[in-house]
């Protein structure tokens, strides 16, 4: 049986394969030159792309009640009960994914241990894309075969995927871990003989965000089915389990249907220590059970009864007083000294009101928004019309394969004006493709109001393929427009989303299938009605930092601080003065030293420092600045043993050669995520393809 | 049956023709992969840590894996320096807090090697430090022995 399955596999490559050598897509020779065909696509991002950093985004609420809690125990859930039909079994190279976090402070230390096992009888090669946190600085890739333990070696991408290609002919077990987006990885194992365990496990560091007194810890477990226009090679594809290679894109991901299910599971614990005590916790997305040792730490795992990877782990935690104790952070490596900070807007923002708006909705309609996405999102946006004020006005655009709008311009915020909008996201459905960049045209393409401050919300869920190509939208139409969008859904393209919200000079709020929209909404608008401190400038002090990022400091808004990383050569012992303006006024903020003079000490400083320079230098290569980026890249990420586009991991073993030849690739097939509906998302094979 | 296996025949000579065509333009050097055995002997006193430097001074060698060694105390996979490693040499180093540790001659690491060509190599090794269970440091010496492919 699981051989027929692979002879199946096996064909349907050549076939694929065929297709594409003589049908004229000539896929083999682009996926040779894939890293060269991915820095000339994507050159026309925008300038600004290149102060982005995603820690900077001003994140203003997240899901928040996504899973059944118990409310005598706070994070201890109820058992989930699976009553769904019966399903068809799919032997696959993945059974399990363990993954352990610590955090201190705010900086989270993680490791992903992917068990892989050959349920076939014959060798195999597995396959398998993966998320990770968007900002997760991968330093360490261990491969356990046995009880022995590999530690893998971070090499230029193309050199290491030849050594993989071949100690993989030769017959040696070997892994490869490279990076397609950076939230976006590909795990390659090979030579894994019949019956036989293989571990790979990933380390990462990366900062949590913090909101509104709480910290969140972030863990995707699946890519979502991303929509990639036609003529795009360089996306991410979504295909049937069995129908590799029939997106045409450079990365695929395989989808089980719905009626299919694999053993495939997950467990994740995480440990917290706050450094102060902690106020309260809170799983937003899974049935956990919580341990306080005491009251400055925490232990949270997963129930076994909630451990299907097809949503992402959400975890937030407050703890006392209005700032974090240990605000700065820093370490030494022995050559440089680095260092984190957190910057605190002012308090007294709070106080002062905004100015008339233009509000601009922008619902994506397309597929895989079809269903609870979309309901969530029309239930936003009428929530949203609601709170406009009389003398805003607003427009309402939907969009997936084309876009229309609700009139030729924005009107007012009449009541009778709201009705007729409310009327018409009522009709809005979902079907069709994710052309995002419609969306954008429509939202930012008309003149605008000059006496009002245009904001555009889209409420998507990202899952498109061409991010780069919709950021260089939003950059050359975006105006004095302000971009406040909400990620509809449970496993949301975060990547996107945040840059688009950072480099529209606004924000992004998440929202759960589950989550009461109206709150998030409400929230969402308490913090747009306050100006932001702008044009920051920084006096140091003492310290001497140069290489700080982000270069130039983003707005702060009531609620949200930044995070900065630098390298310094001075001392902490001077206070930090900030300047900037307040709706047009001056503003100057002193941060005493003796508020960070105790600064605490984390190893993982050093590499999240070089992951923000990584981010930065493919910000300015991708804005087309012309200069060596992928050199400077490449050379930071292997000084400091990072992934990248253009690092690699890979590890051989090569003290025993396996029998025979390779043996057949077999992708490891995810579920779609929560909520997201298979059938509008997925391409299935076709009797054409 | 026949029939599709004789289609399938087809379709990978088919598939198979320009592959071969581009290999055929490659200089056709020799890749082999091979294990490094390397040894501490720290006699009498307890190894509790060590670094070590390794160099190639013949051969085109790739480092593609770094186990860890026999000892218990040893068996994780080493650390190696990443930025020594951009100048083709590569520094390992690891420690252990167990109670037991080794003593005498043991098996601290394996690297795994790539051979491109067919120069036999020859390498350096050198013993940054070994320290006992203290942090102080001992005396001992550091060898290595090519392994075989089983």
């Amino acid at each position: 049986m699981k051989n027929a399955l692979l002879r199946k596999i096996l064909f349907a490559q050549i076939i694929v394969v065929l297709i594409l050598l003589y049908v004229g897509c000539g896929r083999p020779s682009k996926l040779m030159h894939s890293i060269e065909m991915r820095d000339s696509s994507l050159l026309s991002i925008p300038p600004e792309l290149a102060s982005l950093s995603i820690d900077e985004v001003w994140v203003i609420v997240k899901p928040s009640a996504q899973a059944a809690a118990d409310q005598e125990h706070p994070g201890c859930g109820a058992m989930v009960v699976d009553m769904g039909e019966e399903k068809e079994d799919v032997p696959l190279p993945l059974k399990h994914t363990d993954v352990k976090g610590y955090i201190y402070g705010y900086i989270a230390s993680v490791d992903v241990t992917q068990q892989f096992h050959n349920p076939f009888d014959t060798k195999i090669e597995a396959e398998y894309v993966f998320p990770l946190p968007q900002n997760a600085a991968v330093d360490d890739f261990i491969m356990t075969i046995g009880d022995r333990k590999i530690r893998g070696i971070i090499r230029e991408r193309q050199e290491a995927e030849k050594i993989y290609a071949e100690a993989r002919s030769q017959g040696y077990v070997a892994s490869l871990l490279t990076q397609e987006r950076p939230n976006i990885f590909t795990q390659k194992v090979a030579n894994i003989e019949p019956g036989k365990d293989i571990d790979v496990s990933i380390h990462y560091f990366n900062t949590l965000a913090y909101a509104d007194g709480w910290y969140e810890f972030v863990f995707p477990m699946v890519v979502g089915p991303r929509y990639n226009p036609p003529c795009t090679t360089d996306g991410v594809g979504a295909v049937a389990y069995g129908s590799g290679g029939i997106s045409g894109q450079k990365t695929e991901v395989q989808y089980l249907a719905p009626n299919q299910r694999s053993g495939h599971d997950i467990a994740l614990s995480i440990e917290i220590d706050a450094g102060t005590i902690l106020e309260d916790l809170e799983c937003t997305s899974h049935v956990v059970s919580t341990e306080f040792p005491d009251d400055q730490q925490a232990a949270i795992a997963i129930s076994p009864n909630d451990s299907i990877p097809n949503k992402d782990f959400v975890l937030r935690y407050k703890v006392a007083g209005d700032k974090v104790k240990s605000a700065l952070v820093t370490h030494s490596d022995g050559t440089d000294n680095y260092f984190t900070m957190m910057l605190y807007p002012p308090e007294d923002l709070s106080h002062l009101k905004r100015a008339p708006m233009e509000m601009i909705f922008v619902l994506d309609c397309s597929g895989s928004m079809s269903g609870y996405p979309i309901e969530t999102a029309k239930g936003a946006i009428k929530r949203a019309l609601k709170k406009l004020e009389p003398d805003d006005t607003f427009q309402v655009i939907r969009f997936s394969s084309n876009a229309s709008q609700l009139g030729p311009k924005p009107v007012q915020a009449t009541p009778k004006n709201i009705r007729n909008a409310i009327d018409y996201v009522d009709k809005l459905r979902g079907s069709g493709g994710t052309q995002m960049i419609e969306g954008i045209k429509a939202a930012l393409d008309f003149e605008h109001d000059p006496h009002r401050l245009r904001l555009v919300s889209f409420m998507t869920d990202g899952y498109i393929g061409n991010e780069a190509q919709i950021l260089a939208a939003v950059y050359d139409k975006l105006g004095d427009s302000r971009i406040f969008s909400f990620g509809i859904g449970n496993s949301v393209n975060r990547y996107l989303l945040d840059r688009m919200a950072k480099l529209g000079k606004g924000a992004v709020a998440y929202i759960g299938l589950q989550d009461n929209s109206a709150e998030v909404v409400d929230l969402f608008y308490d913090r747009i009605s306050h100006p932001a401190l702008t044009d920051i400038e920084i006096d140091w002090g003492n310290m001497q930092v140069s290489d700080v990022f982000p270069s130039s400091v983003p707005d702060l808004f009531v609620g949200r601080p930044v995070i900065l990383t630098g390298k310094f050569n001075g001392t902490t012992d001077s206070p930090i003065r900030i300047a900037g303006t307040v709706a047009g006024q001056p503003r100057q903020v002193v941060i005493p030293a003796d508020t960070y003079e105790t600064a605490s000490s984390h190893e993982g400083v050093a590499a999240i420092w070089a992951r923000k320079k990584i981010e930065q230098l493919n910000a300015y290569m991708l804005a087309g600045i012309d200069e060596d980026f992928p050199e400077q890249i490449k050379n930071t990420a292997l000084r400091y043993g990072l992934m990248s586009s253009y690092t690699a991991f890979v590890a051989v073993d090569s003290s025993r050669k396996t029998e025979g030849d390779h043996g057949v690739t077999v992708a490891v097939p995810v579920p779609v995520p929560d909520g997201v509906k298979y059938k509008t998302t997925v391409q299935e094979r076709t009797v054409n393809n | 049956m026949k029939k599709t296996a004789l289609i399938m025949v087809c379709l990978l000579s088919m598939v198979s023709v320009p592959t071969a065509r581009t290999e055929s333009q490659k200089p056709s050097e020799p890749i082999r992969f091979v294990p490094l055995h390397i040894y501490i002997d720290s006699g009498q006193a307890p190894l509790a840590a060590y670094q070590f430097e390794l160099k190639t001074l013949a051969g085109h060698v790739e480092i593609v894996g770094v186990e860890g060694g026999e000892h218990p105390a040893f068996t994780h996979a080493p650390y190696y320096d990443p930025a020594a490693l951009m100048n083709n040499r590569i520094i390992i180093a690891s420690y252990s807090t167990d109670a037991q540790l080794p003593t005498g001659l043991t098996r601290i690491a394996t690297l795994h090697l790539q051979i491109t060509g067919n120069i036999e190599p020859d390498y350096e090794l050198e013993l940054t430090v070994a320290a006992d269970p203290g942090g102080r440091r001992i005396q001992a010496k550091i060898t290595y022995q090519k392994g075989d492919v089983q």
